[in-house]
């Protein structure tokens, strides 16, 4: 019994969330929570996907990236243009108009269709991670210095995005637009709402098994093996570099998806999605959740956004930033092993 | 001519104020490898000490004495970041020697929680203090105003990087300092006390940033945010000039600094500051461990 718990532990654990995730429209269509949760929940979602990108990376890896907001970010600004373009019907928007474009520019041309849309999303994250991972690892830039690389290279594209308006509306981003099922507000929508929470559901369970198939794997255990001995790797004969890229690839291209989702659920995206607290606070749900483990940054990121959710308006706004930061360094000094590690050690002890 | 030697001005005037906010960070993450995400809230809490300064002489003491609360407000700043540092370090930074990454985190829940204190403090809205009387206006050089903000500025992070140097290398408590950086179990055993040392250095480099932050309420007003956006240049040059030189944090926040500069001549600021950051994670790739590197046998640095 105890084996068996240990063994399935963490899938019962995301079945729970998942089950949980199901019921919800249930409830929503029979009065009990109100639809601005069911979108919260969505978007909760998209969180959770990018989650178990950075703990596929963080966790089992040990790359810590401060800058996967930049990739949450690109998803987002495709599907965001993608439907932008839909609103307007193929037509260059006002904010280009006022930054003195005529016609509708080059890059924004491949999002005129669903097709030239997906491809980017994927094309784009991907290829900026595969150049950037390829020549950090392979020139063995580790530890806190890819941090501080991945966090530059964020703020830079930050800068950029504000800087160039005509092309991304600067500050205010892409906003007023709908999801790609059309409306999903009001009465009439609950439908929609409905079937693309399902959906959300549907990619978030897709990515959670891939992940932890992909980590049962031998590949899972050479990237935990760079993790706990980099050069005894290296030393093994494992071209660590090649290993850590593609799975630093594969993590941002998850964060675009859950930026692609996100953004039908939230409507808008602001660069501020590329700012350095966006992307700690998402570490923030992996370190608290349970790093190595992927249930655990689900957990974490469901977790954390509902406290913010409950909390962040009125009067416990204040109190709430002092329980995070709290929290945060509580849990790193003295929980290493988050919520999630806490428990399964406690349930299954390793010596039995 | 004229636009040459402003621009030199203006990329000397941006260096210094990226070097002052680095040399803190030279010590803290260059000496002792702990990464201070809260780096920034300590510029802050130095720029709301001066600000407490400002308003306790605009209050109480008469205007012909105003003038000198921006020198007093300089040691207040470092005195009371120094002492929030030791705090930091005794509570949070002395259980994550080792764990370079975790330090990092850790810090960011700290740089959570003083953000918020400040906002709580001083309210959302920016603060702002009146430069003293002997620093508005500008040396005037033929048609060129060097103003005497910026000249003020220059100076200070001079005689800042003067005292680091002369307490690094040429003090006993530098001595000691580098002892304990470069080999801990050696030093402990010549019976360096490495828990006071870990903690004063933590607490220096809080201290000079809160020097930076001074000099940062002088250019603009100050909120709780206002740290943020220093720290990844800060990181950034001392990473570049290689880490634990202070040379190299020297050079690196003059490169940042200038090249940002030159490049604003061709377009806008942010578009530049983003182009220059660009080229040093260009660079880094070139040399991962920055200009000057610390030689050493062991396979993992």
């Amino acid at each position: 019994m105890k084996m068996k718990l240990r063994k399935y532990f963490k899938n019962i654990l995301f079945s729970i969330i998942v089950l949980a995730l199901a019921g919800l429209p249930f409830l929503f269509v029979a009065g009990f929570v109100k639809s601005t949760m069911i979108i919260f929940f969505g978007k909760c979602m998209a969180y959770a996907i990018i989650a178990i990108g950075l703990d596929m990376i963080w966790g089992y890896t040990g790359i810590l990236s401060l800058g996967h907001g930049l990739y949450f970010a690109l998803g987002a600004y495709g599907m965001g243009m993608y439907l932008k373009l839909q609103a307007t019907g193929g037509a260059i928007t006002d904010f280009m108009k006022v930054g003195g474009l005529s016609k509708l520019p080059l890059i924004w041309q491949p999002f005129l269709t669903i097709p030239g849309m997906s491809l980017m999303i994927f094309l784009v994250p991907g290829l900026i991670a595969g150049l950037i991972g390829f020549f950090t690892f392979k020139n063995r830039v580790k530890g806190v210095y890819f941090s501080i690389i991945s966090q530059a290279l964020t703020w830079a594209a930050y800068s950029l995005f504000i800087a160039l308006s005509p092309y991304t509306n600067g500050n205010v981003g892409i906003t007023e637009i709908q999801s790609m099922l059309g409306s999903i507000k009001g009465n009439k929508n609950v439908d929609k709402l409905i079937f693309l929470f399902y959906i959300g559901l549907i990619i978030l369970i897709l990515v959670y098994v891939i992940a932890e198939r992909l980590m049962k794997t031998k590949f899972g255990k050479i990237l935990i093996a760079i993790r706990d001995g980099e050069n005894r790797t290296y030393f093994s004969g494992y071209s660590v570099s090649t290993y850590k890229t593609f799975v630093y690839v594969m993590s941002a291209v998850f964060a675009a998806i859950a930026g692609a989702l996100f953004i039908n659920f939230n409507g808008s995206i602001t660069p501020t999605a590329m700012t350095i607290s966006y992307s700690v606070t998402m570490v923030i749900w992996v370190a608290i959740g349970g790093r190595g483990t992927l249930v655990g940054a689900v957990l974490g990121a469901f977790l954390i956004n509902f406290c913010e959710y409950r909390f962040s308006s009125g009067a416990m706004v204040e109190v709430w930033q002092y329980v995070v930061g709290l929290l945060f360094i509580v849990s790193v000094v003295f929980f290493k092993n988050g919520i999630v590690g806490g428990i399964y050690e406690r349930l299954c002890p390793r010596n039995e | 001519m004229n636009q040459i030697i402003l621009s030199l001005f203006n990329g000397l005037s941006a260096s210094s104020i990226i070097l002052l906010t680095s040399l803190g960070l030279a010590v803290t993450f260059g000496l002792m490898g702990v990464i201070n995400m809260a780096h920034g809230e300590f510029i802050m809490i130095g720029a709301y000490t001066t600000f407490v300064v400002h308003e306790l002489f605009r209050l109480f003491l008469p205007r012909t004495v105003f003038d000198f609360y921006y020198l007093l407000s300089i040691p207040a700043a470092f005195l009371v970041s120094f002492l929030i540092g030791m705090v930091l370090e005794k509570l949070v930074i002395s259980r994550l020697y080792g764990r370079e990454v975790d330090s990092l985190l850790a810090t960011w829940g700290v740089s959570i929680i003083l953000q918020q204190t400040a906002r709580s403090v001083f309210g959302s809205q920016g603060v702002a203090v009146t430069s003293p009387g002997f620093l508005s206006g500008g040396l005037k050089l033929g048609n060129i105003v060097f103003s005497y903000n910026r000249i003020f500025i220059v100076a200070l992070v001079l005689l800042c990087l003067l005292l680091v140097w002369l307490i690094m290398y040429r003090s006993g408590f530098g001595s000691q300092m580098r002892a304990t950086m470069q080999n801990r179990a050696m030093a402990q055993s010549l019976g360096i006390n490495s828990r006071k040392v870990d903690s004063i250095t933590f607490a220096c480099g809080s201290g000079l940033a809160g020097i930076a932050g001074c000099t940062i309420a002088l250019l603009g007003s100050v909120d709780s945010t206002v740290g943020q956006n220093y720290i990844v240049n800060s990181f950034m040059a001392v990473v570049l000039g290689g880490v634990g030189k202070l040379l190299g944090t020297f050079l690196g926040s003059n490169i940042i600094g200038f090249s940002g500069i030159f490049v604003e001549n061709f377009t806008s600021s942010s578009i530049a500051k983003a182009i220059v950051l660009l080229i040093v994670i260009v660079f880094l790739q070139k040399r991962p461990k920055g200009l000057f590197v610390v030689r050493s046998r062991a396979l993992d640095e």
